[in-house]
């Protein structure tokens, strides 16, 4: 019975990763779940809900479900809902699909746009790699 | 501030970080800081660098170099080691060189 219940826990995740203050990273980040960015960050991050801090600070294209920005973010964010606190400071497009809020006092410089997901241009893709794939066994 | 990376989260690169780092998802590259320690869930890929302490409880490939290395029942360890100080328990599963670096020159010579 103990151990059963110790899996529960296993696949359920609480909490969320951070990326301390000191922190430098380089590379790829992928997070099913949450990230908060106190540190430095170079290159790209996917992630369901993200959280750069007022000492976080990244360059590269963010793209999430949901993205808070309280520090730097310098690069294309796209995300169903963005927010920029009074302290962020935003070089680069905003594209979100569903809420945008901004802060008094926040710092963007760049294009921001609603957009809506092209549920049909993802159809089409997939059709198009169907009809590849048809091919290619034909 | 320390850092936390959880199971759900896969970070490919390099990290240096000026702390402590604990670790249960997957790294692909090499780390970089104060203390790392790799959870039951983390798995890494690439070299780790402490200066003070290695503590790994799921699964290395790549080398450690730390003062002091402790490798707990869980663990799985591939690659070389270089530590002042060792420890091992029982049930870890290693594929390993170690070696023990000599203590610092100067206290000796006194």
């Amino acid at each position: 019975m103990f151990f059963s219940s110790n899996k529960k826990v296993d696949n359920r995740i609480d909490g969320f990763s951070h990326l301390g203050e000191g922190a430098s990273f380089e590379g790829e980040i992928h997070c099913k779940g949450e990230i908060e960015i106190a540190g430095k960050v170079k290159g790209n991050i996917s992630a369901k809900i993200l959280r750069i801090l007022e000492t976080g600070k990244v360059t590269g294209h963010v793209n999430a479900e949901r993205v808070e920005i309280l520090g730097c973010m310098l690069g294309n964010t796209s995300s169903l809902n963005i927010h920029v606190g009074e302290k962020g400071v935003v070089r680069g497009d905003l594209r979100f699909e569903e809420n945008l809020s901004v802060n008094e006092g926040a710092d963007i410089l760049g294009h921001v746009q609603k957009a809506k997901k092209d549920k049909n241009k993802k159809f089409d893709s997939d059709k198009i790699r169907y009809l590849e794939h048809n091919q290619r066994a034909s | 501030m320390p850092s936390v990376i959880l199971n759900d989260t896969i970070l490919k690169g390099t990290l240096s970080q000026k702390d402590s780092i604990t670790l249960d998802g997957t790294f692909i590259g090499n780390i970089t800081a104060e203390e790392i320690i790799v959870k039951d869930h983390g798995t890494i890929n690439g070299n780790l660098n402490a200066s003070v302490n290695i503590e790994v409880n799921g699964n290395v490939v790549g080398d450690l170099n730390s003062d002091k290395i402790h490798l707990t029942s869980f663990a799985k360890v591939r690659g070389k080691l270089s530590h002042k100080n060792l420890s091992v328990d029982e049930g870890a599963q290693l594929e390993i060189t170690a070696q023990t670096r000599k203590r610092i020159s100067n206290l000796n010579k006194e």
